[in-house]
């Protein structure tokens, strides 16, 4: 069995330093991995950036993370990406990677992701040139969110994760006016993840919507934006290739 | 010619404006009734929450402002609260 701790919508700031660290010091005995699932800032600036470092930089756990839209900002989001590495964070950009917790091999693909809607409701890639390019982002995130959950499933994971910021679904969004759906997710990320397959997806950016769904095809789904779990980070556990087909 | 901030709808969307350039919160909810700003939502800190009410407040035209927005919990979870997922 992983335990699985996870957190989105830090938020950090030069207001809120080191509150945070506690809570990641404290993980040790409680949890095997700690993923975090963007919006680590307020306005992504390479400040609040090192502040979200100095938050995390001292888990006991190995940390992987995905940036948030709050995280692109300032249009410092590759700095802080690089920041969060050189302190030893694993940063998905539309990638994966593999780490052993305790003898079992966990594989997390993800990235910030996008939005675009939910079936019956989503934006198509039509019309004037920025109209595409919103919908085009999420699809060519999308593609890689699956090519990268079929690398780590095909590498052997036992237990496999898709981390984004944005939501796959839109049962986690409940609380959240229906009117800003699109602009909170995407369904492309989760006919990705049910293609590819994995034991869990995980996401943030909607403080106003709910913990728990699940996917068409039944992937199960948590929004762990901090917001929503009233608690410093989640914990799941999960067994070995128990959930997938 | 009509003052939009006298029109409720178009306040609401003047303070949400306000709030999300000045305090950085972007998922406050805002609601206009009988002249009274509410304000609603949860927030990281209470220094923010005295942020998104300054904010508000200075986009509201002397409409009085409700702050009903709440802070955000981080306490730890107990081991009763994992959740197993099989
Ligand atoms: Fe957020
Ligand atoms: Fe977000």
């Amino acid at each position: 069995m992983i335990r699985v701790a996870a957190v989105g919508d830090i938020h950090v700031g030069a207001d809120t330093a080191g509150r945070y660290r506690r809570h990641v010091t404290g993980l040790a005995g409680h949890a095997d991995v700690l993923l975090v699932a963007g919006d680590l800032t307020r306005h992504g600036t390479v400040e609040e950036g090192r502040v979200a470092v100095e938050e995390l930089k001292d888990a006991p756990v190995p940390v992987i993370a995905v940036l948030g839209n709050h995280d692109h900002h300032s249009d410092a989001q590759d700095e802080i990406a690089a920041m969060l590495r050189d302190a030893g964070i694993i940063v998905l950009e539309g990638d994966g990677a593999i780490v052993d917790c305790d003898g079992v091999r966990l594989g997390v693909a993800g990235g910030k992701g996008f939005g675009g809607g939910f079936p019956g409701r989503s934006a198509g890639e039509f019309g004037e040139r920025v109209m595409k390019e919103f919908v085009r982002e999420t699809r060519s995130f999308s593609e890689r969110l699956r090519q990268a959950l079929t690398e780590v499933n095909e590498a052997g994971a036992d237990v496999t994760i898709a981390l984004t910021h944005y939501s796959p679904i839109k049962e986690t969004l409940a609380g959240e006016p229906l009117e800003i759906y699109p602009f909170l997710g995407s369904y492309l990320m989760a006919e990705a993840i049910d293609e590819a397959g994995a034991d869990l997806a995980v996401h943030g950016h909607a403080h106003l919507g709910s913990e728990k769904g699940v996917t068409s095809a039944g992937t199960r789904v948590r929004n762990v934006a901090l917001p929503v779990l009233g608690q410093a980070y989640a914990v799941y556990c999960l067994e070995p290739a128990a959930t997938r087909a | 010619m009509t003052r939009t901030e006298d029109v409720p709808h178009y306040l609401v969307e003047h303070i949400r404006a306000r709030v999300a350039e000045e305090a950085h919160e972007l998922g406050v909810q805002v609601d206009v009734r009988e002249g009274k700003v509410y304000l609603r939502g949860r927030v990281m800190s209470s220094e923010r929450r005295r942020d998104v009410e300054e904010a508000a407040r200075a986009a509201a035209h002397g409409h009085p402002v409700c702050n009903e927005v709440s802070v955000v919990s981080s306490r730890e979870p107990d081991e009763g609260e994992q959740e197993r997922l099989s």
